[in-house]
């Protein structure tokens, strides 16, 4: 590999990273009091009616709000933790609920490469969390 | 089963890769008859997109035979002859229904990366990283394809297998930056690049209602070729000004819509370009927006410019006070091809739209690192490389 391709490679490692650490910083507590919503393209009355298991397991620990979005956009759901839930594992289970609402089911990601090389090793250890990171 | 993988910048391999499998519903099996290079592999293999990993199976744009379907599959069955779309589709989010399709809010499996990049994560494609989705590519004997009812559209029988290849991605691309690049009855229409998604979009603004279409490289080879085709009129930008030409052509306006598709390793004969791969290679600027900024200076007041190109992330010298002072429109989008493939699928089966042309060096995929080298370097008069399998 030649050095400019070697640079290349560097700096997306580099934001890969960022992507890691940024989700190791973000304390639990920080996200435990803004809520996190996705916009589901469903009814009001769907979405209440057959909330998926993914999102209905942590019934008991998050608040939960189901309303109308504007301009026909579906259903904006929300939740917002009330006990010890990390905001990782509720990011998943709100992509994963609209996910199943909206298509029936979650596509499931390839089998990753078994020779990844050094860089992809790290980044597998960003998409290995990128299903409940990012900035829902 | 053989596959064709990337190995690291600039190095691609065959290798042995597990045979794919059904792992959702609505997935269904293909067996790929042929698969070609784009313009978009190119930026992974100079590491432009850097999330890669070694092993990773190329290539997006593909049609073939499927050859086992899941539960959910009910559009397709085992034999059917189909043309995959690059994006990977759910159909039923907001965005699908509304014919955004590579913007479909259901298929990038790591989600987490494009939304920290560009706020928001568009759709997932076949073999093009793991930024969008991971997905195992198309130089493969086989491909899983997810949501096979919404991602795969049926191949008529009129249309050969050699020209339904290209609607998966370069011709859906094309049409879309004459369509939402808003081509109408009567106008000058200048197109940047004139490979495979710029001849696209050439004959795509003539069937819009151009009146004149003009397209500009700096490959002669590539030019001749949309003359013939085509009849579009040419500039060859390594010969003659690109401006004074598209003023001439233009009775001193500009073209009414520009739209480039070039993308961000754009070369130029100007000083800009050693400016930008000196910027591009100290990590100063990501992607080099040559025809971007062409398309942007020559355009006329109150045009529209269509950005086809790809870009990753941040470019330098974008000329702002030249798109607000001038009243322009510009846009861009992966393409969303499931809303343009069956209408183009007619379109070829008719004759209007004519693309086999393109795959001017058809090989075995035992011949794959070739077949890019070719392209990469626009060797032996090369278009488009198409891997038979
Ligand atoms: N938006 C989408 O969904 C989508 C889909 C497919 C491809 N693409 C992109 O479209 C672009 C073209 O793809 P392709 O397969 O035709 O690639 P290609 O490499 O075959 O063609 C690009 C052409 O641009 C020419 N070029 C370079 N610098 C130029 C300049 N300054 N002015 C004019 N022409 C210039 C090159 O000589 C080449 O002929 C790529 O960036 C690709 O990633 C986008
Ligand atoms: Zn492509
Ligand atoms: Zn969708």
């Amino acid at each position: 590999m030649n050095t400019a391709g070697k640079a290349l490679l560097a700096a997306g490692v580099a934001t890969a990273v960022a992507v890691v650490r940024r989700r190791r910083r973000t304390p639990q507590d920080q996200s435990a009091d803004r809520w996190l919503a996705v916009t589901v393209y469903r009814s009001p009355e769907e979405v209440q009616s057959s909330l998926p298991d993914d999102l209905a397991r942590w019934r008991d620990q998050v608040e939960l709000r189901i309303q109308p979005a504007t301009g026909d956009k579906g259903t904006e759901l929300r939740v917002k933790p009330t006990g010890e839930v990390p905001a990782h594992e509720l990011r998943l289970a709100l992509r994963r609920a609209k996910a199943v609402l909206e298509a029936g089911e979650v596509v499931r990601a390839d089998t990753a490469p078994t020779h990844p090389g050094p860089m992809g090793k790290v980044l597998q250890l960003v998409t290995n969390r990128a299903g409940g990171g990012g900035r829902l | 089963m053989k596959a064709l993988c990337w190995e690291g910048i600039n190095d691609v391999r065959v290798q042995d890769v597990p045979d794919p499998q059904l792992l959702n519903d609505q997935d269904m099996i293909l067996k790929v008859r042929l698969s070609t290079v784009c313009g978009s592999d190119l930026h992974l293999l100079t590491g432009h997109i850097p999330f890669m990993q070694a092993g990773d199976v190329i290539g997006h744009e593909f049609m073939g035979e499927v050859v086992e379907v899941g539960a959910g599959v009910t559009r397709h069955r085992p034999g059917d002859r189909v043309v995959v779309c690059s994006f990977i589709v759910c159909g039923r989010c907001w965005y699908c229904r509304n014919e955004l399709y590579s913007l479909c809010d259901n298929t990038n499996t790591n989600p987490a990366i494009t939304q920290h990049l560009w706020g928001a994560d568009p759709g997932g494609i076949f073999g093009y990283s793991h930024a969008m989705g991971g997905f195992r590519g198309s130089h493969a004997e086989y491909v899983r394809v997810p949501f096979a009812d919404h991602t795969a559209i049926p191949i008529p029988e009129a249309v050969d297998d050699m020209s339904a290849l290209f609607a998966s991605d370069s011709v859906p691309t094309g049409w879309m930056g004459a369509d939402l690049g808003g081509v109408k009855q009567g106008d000058v229409v200048a197109v940047w690049g004139c490979g495979a998604v710029g001849q696209m979009a050439a004959r795509a603004a003539q069937l819009l209602g151009a009146e004149r279409v003009l397209v500009i490289d700096r490959f002669d080879y590539r030019l001749r070729q949309a003359e013939s085709a085509f009849g579009v009129e040419t500039i060859n930008y390594a010969e003659t000004s690109v401006g004074e030409a598209l003023l001439e052509a233009t009775g001193g306006r500009g073209p009414d819509v520009c739209i480039e598709a070039v993308g961000c390793e754009a070369h130029s004969t100007g000083p800009q370009y050693v400016y930008d791969q000196v910027k591009s290679k100290l990590k100063l600027e990501m992607d080099r927006p040559i025809a971007v900024r062409e398309a942007i200076y020559n355009c006329r007041k109150g045009g529209s410019v269509f950005v086809l190109g790809v870009f990753t992330g941040l470019v330098d010298k974008f000329p702002l006070g030249a798109l607000m002072n001038k009243g322009l429109t510009v846009r861009g989008a992966q393409q969303h091809g499931q809303r343009y493939i069956p209408m183009l699928l007619d379109r070829i089966a008719s004759g209007e739209l004519v693309t086999s042309h393109l795959a001017t060096h058809v090989m075995p995929l035992s011949e794959g690192a070739r077949g890019y080298e070719l392209f990469k370097k626009k060797e032996d008069d090369c278009v488009r490389s198409v891997f038979r399998l």
